[in-house]
């Protein structure tokens, strides 16, 4: 769908237009590489023997019938590398095979390479494993209390609590207490995946030099190549990380993965190169994937409605591993922090182990599904008080540079701008509460972290991205970084803003595939960090180079470098009288001096947050915006709705490249309307019941809504070029839009995600019980 | 995923076939377009050490006013104009299978035998052994309905319905020679669940007959189901009639993908003929229909529900059965 | 080698002659016997579209085809859709549109969009829709891909 076009005032060349992919023509014709296309000479096979049980205590495990199969060349079980791993440093619990217990169905408990799959599967068939099974622990609920057979000996005192977050500023109760209007929403979410179209693929090798080179489909390299080195203890330097195309990540690549880790371990055993790629089922067991959560929201507000106070509790099934689950802790409370003021505010949270597949970071981390109770509250608290959605939300409205009660300092905003441009454009004022029974709108917000502040990273001190240049004679300019495309446009937007500064054909700028050997560290694609982090650090690895550039031009033109301009593949004066010299012959002179020009740029962003236990989680160099209206029809007598519309005001400071930002959020409303529609990891106990693409529902082109993006960001003050994020926070107030507009058209509040048909009919058939007419029905 | 080792044949007639698989006595499947076979060989779902391809038979293909190939392809049924325009009902059946391709692959003879489907059976051969095998595949007992005697895998095609109101007949193969029975026939409605037609082993059909009734019948499909595509039916509700004015000359429903097999309701619908249809008489037939249905819990939306829908989907393909795709 | 595991077809308007057992899939022999890596793997079952071939000019999916049966016909890849230099209108369109993003599901997703093109030159947003159901994309949303196909149909 056509968004608004490129202001007027854009000042630049190619940033803020729409640019194609620089390596779409690889993509489109089969030509570009990911993991499962690289073939090296005597592969071998590898494959996991994955745990039936859903909790086990492995006594022992007799290896010696696989072993003993012709072409078999390694067996592997969990004794061998032990050391315990994991995302987070303070959460080290997964080791690459199981050692002591399995958790959950699917969890790995041995590894076998051979010749080709049919030897490795029957490898595998050989494999004896005695084990006892331990209580399993499905229900989250009933992991806070004390347990037998805990998952883990971390948990909380005996429990299988992972990680509890209590917090409180200001004063909840007396805000409560004084409150003219209160909500209270309690939302279940079911589990959602990432279900990326690429499996996850790894190949390793250990070659004689004593190196060990890893290609593999993860969203961050630079923690694949650290865990590796940790797990294996082989120094980081004799590591070799290389990431080939990857096909989607959505956060589910984003954890150093155990088979990464095994896989590399069995290159090591064997001597020879091993590939492990996933079938379909092992990737929804290895989920990562957005945790099944429940959570309650109160909401209070003043008889004009000014936003009183938020009560919060959220309880956030985690699966048998940490993963990120510290961080989603915090983010399920913090990230209720904007887009609004809320001066008091409480949160318990609490992440339980359970004995199913991992949850961890997927798209929109932490924010989506409390962002969707709230902003329902907020529906039901307008409702009540007469004041009209928008109305209500404009009220409260977080101001540019401001701070909120936990610290987050919230810099540029548009989220005012957001609002009245949907507003206006789906004809809402015409429309709220107006349409015929079973048709309806609705308004959801939300907001999201432009990276965090203080990631994962061997010192704070350390830039967050590294940007190498390279530009030797014959013109061409080598970007080196381990930043992480996975689709969302990264490499692109690294030549395009390198082409810009420089003044040169896209053309000219080659990005290099990530390789930890020559690629400077980025922490990779995660917390909608890259286009912020990565694009500053290439702003000034460019700017280095322009300004050594300038200074030869400045010596070809005879005139002060002051006076210099980069043109469009020249170098410039205005004169008088004008003169113009081309790039190559500028660059050339340059290089007399030193040979091939080089310039490293990076980026840090400023100590922010508030110093209670904490504070840093959710802080964030900036901050996106956004707010939809949804437009849905639904079908009285059965329940199926459509989706028939989204007008999506996003504020992501300024677009650098519309056509990925566009891409962004088309693919983001489509993930948000899945997990609102019909996507569930479908649990009976712990045994997930969908592991297939058949029945994980992801929604088909009938089923997106036509799509209206509103871009009316104003330049961020520290974003590259005044640009945010629009990665991950376009996902989230798609759930609440849509909810709020059933809510319109039914007069049913739906708390209970994924809304299928069968919940829908139930709630009409219970407003009908109940004798509640709605809108005249 | 690697299929276990199995032999190919390529029989090039129907009587080949036949005595091939008579030879091989029930340790061969035949393999159409495949699009249902290989997902559950893939997946260990009782695998047999030979496959008869009925690929190279050319009485096989083919599509006429009156007679469907066992091998023709869907999709070649979904190109012809004129086969849309004397039975709206098949179409509107056709184009609700699986995928574009699929349908591209997927035959009429493998979309009337697909497997029954069921989440206890529809999973890999690790997930199966993790919970323990049922009746359908390597155990003995049933997950849905706890007990040893019965499978309750659902009938998920979405043709059979459309064809059954229609009268098709079906022209079977077998060791001793060719035999015809009406469709409904085919669908076992007394066995254990598991076997899901009245074929001999070995038995082949061969092709779809329909008689000069079943032209220019009001007729429609509708499926419930998530997903506008992908999707096996949750619920297939198929009619047909004759109108004369407002007068109802026959009528006739059938659904499909609620139980076992799919069934016909003509004990509902006959008496219906010669009167005109009055809301509350149709209202009382979609009723019955939902009664007489029971769906079990064991594919993506709950039994409860489906049965709900089957009452308002009845309504609704009769009025526009009756209203709409008149031929 | 026995005549009877060898399998002769015509591979991107080359024959080919190759061993191939019973059991092979056509997706299996693409990719690992053949090194056409352009043919995708995203599920194996029939549920995503990524490993769409064109058989005698038809889409089929390669996962669920046994590699036997293409003896004696026309299998084209997303490598037999691609002209010798430069891009064909279709994946020129989905370079334009954006209707690429991490670009896995994208061959299958050209294979099926050349397929319609060819038998339909002009199709409508709805018959668009109709045709790519069978191909799954997690990245796009649909949008950009519909919009870049009814480009090309120039509608
Ligand atoms: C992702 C996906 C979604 C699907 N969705 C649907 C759906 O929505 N609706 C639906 O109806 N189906 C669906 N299917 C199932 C299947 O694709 C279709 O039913 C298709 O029509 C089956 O035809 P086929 O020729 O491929 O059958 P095959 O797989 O070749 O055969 C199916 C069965 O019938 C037997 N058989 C086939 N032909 C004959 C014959 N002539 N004589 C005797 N036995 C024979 C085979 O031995 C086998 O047991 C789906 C499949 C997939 C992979
Ligand atoms: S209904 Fe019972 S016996 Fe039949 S497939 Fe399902 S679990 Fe197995
Ligand atoms: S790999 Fe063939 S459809 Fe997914
Ligand atoms: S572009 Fe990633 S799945 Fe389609």
């Amino acid at each position: 769908m056509a968004s608004a076009p490129t202001p007027p005032t854009n000042p630049y060349r190619l940033l803020g237009g729409r640019i194609p992919y620089v390596e779409g023509p690889l993509k489109v014709t089969g030509r570009a590489e990911y993991t499962d296309d690289i073939q090296r000479p005597g592969l071998l096979v590898g494959r996991l023997l994955r745990s039936p049980w859903p909790h086990a205590r492995l006594r022992s495990i007799d290896v010696a019938a696989a072993r003993a199969l012709p072409g078999v060349y390694a067996v592997l079980t969990g004794d061998r590398y032990p050391i315990p791993f994991g995302v987070l440093p303070i959460t080290h619990d997964e080791t690459a095979i199981a050692v002591d217990a399995s958790r959950y169905i699917g969890d790995i408990i041995a590894a076998v390479a051979a010749r080709d799959e049919p030897t490795a599967e029957a490898a595998l068939a050989l494999i004896r494993v005695d084990a006892e099974p331990l209580a399993e622990h499905a229900d989250p609920r009933m992991g806070t209390s004390k347990v037998t057979d805990p998952i883990h000996a971390k948990g909380l005192a005996g429990t299988n609590i992972q990680k509890e977050v209590v917090q409180h500023f200001g004063d909840v109760d007396a805000a409560f207490a004084r409150a003219r209007f209160t909500a209270r929403v309690r939302g279940t979410f079911a589990g959602v995946t990432h279900a990326f179209t690429e499996p996850m693929a790894t190949i390793a090798e250990a070659t004689p030099d004593g190196r060990l080179t890893v290609w593999s489909a993860t969203q961050v390299p630079h923690y694949l190549h650290r865990t590796l080195s940790e797990v294996l203890g082989i120094p980081m330097h004799r590591i070799r990380v290389i990431k080939p195309e990857v096909g989607g990540g959505f956060g589910g690549k984003s954890d150093p993965l155990p088979h990464e880790i095994v896989c590399a371990a069995l290159a090591i055993e064997t001597g020879r190169p091993v590939k492990i790629l996933f079938d379909r089922e092992e990737v929804f067991y290895t989920n990562h994937g957005r945790h099944p959560t429940q959570n309650e929201v109160r909401v209070a507000a003043d008889a004009e409605g000014n936003l009183l106070a938020y009560d919060i509790e959220a309880l956030i099934d985690g699966g048998a591993w940490s993963s990120f689950g510290t961080v989603t802790t915090y983010y399920n409370g913090v990230l209720a922090m904007g887009p609004y003021r809320v001066p008091n505010f409480r949160y318990k949270g609490r992440r339980v182990y359970t004995t199913k597949p991992p949850s961890g970071a997927m798209r929109a981390h932490g924010g989506t599904n409390i962002r969707y109770s709230i902003e329902v509250a907020l529906d039901r608290i307008a409702e009540e008080s007469g004041i009209d959605p928008f109305d209500l939300r404009e009220r409260n409205a977080l101001a540019p540079n401001s701070t909120t009660v936990n610290r987050f300092e919230i810099t540029s905003t548009s989220f005012l701008e957001c609002l009245s441009a949907v507003r206006k454009a789906s004809d809402w004022d015409r429309k709220f509460r107006q349409l015929p029974y079973g048709r309806g709108i609705g308004l959801g917000c939300g907001f999201y972290i432009s990276g965090s502040n203080s990631p994962i990273h061997f010192t704070p001190k350390m830039p967050q991205s590294t940007v190498h240049l390279k530009v030797d004679m014959d013109g061409g300019i080598a970007v080196h970084s381990m930043q992480a495309d996975i689709g969302q446009g990264s490499n692109t937007l690294l030549a395009a803003i390198v082409a810009e500064v420089l003044g040169v054909d896209l053309e000219r700028v080659h990005v290099q595939r990530v390789d930890s050997d020559v690629s400077p560290v980025d922490l990779g694609s995660y917390s909608s960090r890259v286009t912020f982090m990565m694009g500053n650090a290439a702003r000034s690895a460019a700017e280095q180079l322009k300004g050594e550039l300038i200074t030869a031009a400045a010596g070809l033109l005879g005139t002060p470098p002051e006076e210099v301009m980069v043109g469009h593949e020249c170098f410039e004066t205005r004169g008088p009288p004008p003169a113009s010299v081309p790039f190559l012959e500028v660059l050339h002179r340059a290089m007399e001096a030193k040979g091939a020009l080089t310039a490293s740029g990076s980026y840090q962003t400023r100590p922010k947050g508030g110093t209670f236990k904490g504070a840093k989680a959710g802080t964030a160099p900036a901050y996106s915006f956004a707010a939809y209206v949804a437009e849905v029809s639904v079908d009285v007598e059965t329940g199926e709705y459509r989706v028939r519309k989204v007008w999506a005001g996003f504020d992501c400071g300024r677009p650098l490249n519309r056509l990925a930002v566009e891409g962004q959020i088309e693919g983001s409303i489509h993930m948000g309307l899945g997990q609102v529609m019909g996507e569930s990891m479908n649990y009976r106990g712990s045994r997930l019941f969908n592991p297939s693409l058949l029945e994980y529902k992801i929604p088909m082109p009938q089923q997106m809504p036509e799509v209206e993006i509103l871009l009316v960001g104003k330049d961020d003050p520290e974003g590259p070029f005044g640009a945010k994020e629009a990665g991950e926070g376009p996902l989230i107030a798609t759930l609440p839009a849509v909810g709020n507009a059933l809510y319109d058209a039914v007069g049913v509040r739906f708390t209970d995600l994924p809304i299928t048909p069968d919940k829908v009919l139930r709630g009409i058939d219970r407003r009908v019980a109940e004798r509640r007419a709605w809108k005249g029905a | 995923m690697h299929l276990d080792p199995f032999e190919l044949h390529r029989p090039r007639s129907v009587e080949e076939a036949v005595r091939l698989a008579s030879e091989l006595s029930g340790q061969c499947d035949y393999l159409a377009g495949g699009t249902d076979l290989l997902p559950n060989y893939k997946m260990h779902l009782n695998l047999r050490p030979h496959l008869i391809a009925l690929e190279d038979i050319p009485e096989l293909r083919g599509h006429s006013f009156e007679r469907l190939g066992a091998m023709e392809r869907l999709a070649d049924l979904e190109g012809d104009p004129a086969f849309r325009a004397a039975y709206p009902g098949i179409q509107d059946a056709v184009g609700e299978v699986a995928t574009p391709l699929v349908r591209a692959s997927g035959t009429v003879g493998g979309n009337l035998l697909v497997e029954t489907r069921c989440f206890f059976f529809n999973q890999s051969f690790f997930w199966r052994a993790s919970l323990g095998f049922c009746l359908k595949a390597d155990g003995d007992r049933c997950h849905v309905v706890p007990q040893k005697e019965r499978c309750y895998a659902t009938f998920s095609g979405d043709l059979a319905p459309s064809l059954l109101v229609l009268d098709a007949d079906v022209e079977v193969a077998g060791p001793s020679g060719r035999r015809r029975l009406p469709l409904s026939g085919l669908y076992d409605a007394a066995g254990d669940g598991i076997r899901r037609t009245r074929l001999a082993p070995g038995e082949l059909l061969v092709a779809v007959h329909l008689p000069p009734s079943a032209r220019g019948q009001r007729a429609g499909y509708k499926k419930l189901r998530v997903r506008p595509s992908f999707d096996f039916p949750e619920l297939g509700v198929a009619v047909a009639g004759r109108w004369d004015g407002t007068r109802v000359e026959s009528l006739r429903i059938a659904v499909g993908g609620v139980e076992t097999y799919p069934r016909r309701f003509d004990a509902l619908t006959d008496p219906l003929a010669g009167a005109p249809l009055s809301e509350e008489a149709l209202g009382r037939v979609a009723s019955e229909v939902m009664r007489g249905v029971r769906p079990v819990h064991n594919t993506f939306l709950l039994p409860d529900y489906r049965r709900r829908v089957v009452e308002v989907y009845v309504r609704r393909a009769v009025r526009e059965a009756r209203e709409g795709s008149a031929a | 080698m026995p005549s009877r595991d060898r399998l002769r077809f015509r591979l991107n308007g080359q024959p080919v002659d190759v061993f191939c057992p019973d059991p092979r899939i056509l997706l299996d022999l693409l990719r690992e016997d053949l090194r056409l890596t352009g043919t995708k793997r995203g599920c194996d079952l029939g549920t995503c579209g990524c490993c769409t071939v064109l058989l005698d000019g038809r889409p089929a999916l390669s996962c669920l085809t046994l590699a036997r049966l293409v003896e004696s016909r026309e299998v084209t890849t997303i490598e037999g859709v691609t002209p010798p230099q430069g891009l064909s209108p279709v994946q020129r369109a989905f370079v334009e549109h954006g209707a690429t993003q991490c670009g896995f599901c994208t061959p299958g997703f050209v294979v099926t969009a050349t397929a319609l093109l060819r038998a339909n030159p002009h199709p409508s947003r709805e018959e668009i829709e109709r045709a790519i159901a069978g191909n799954l994309c997690r990245c796009t949303g649909y949008t950009k891909i519909i919009e870049a196909i009814a480009a090309v149909g120039g509608r």
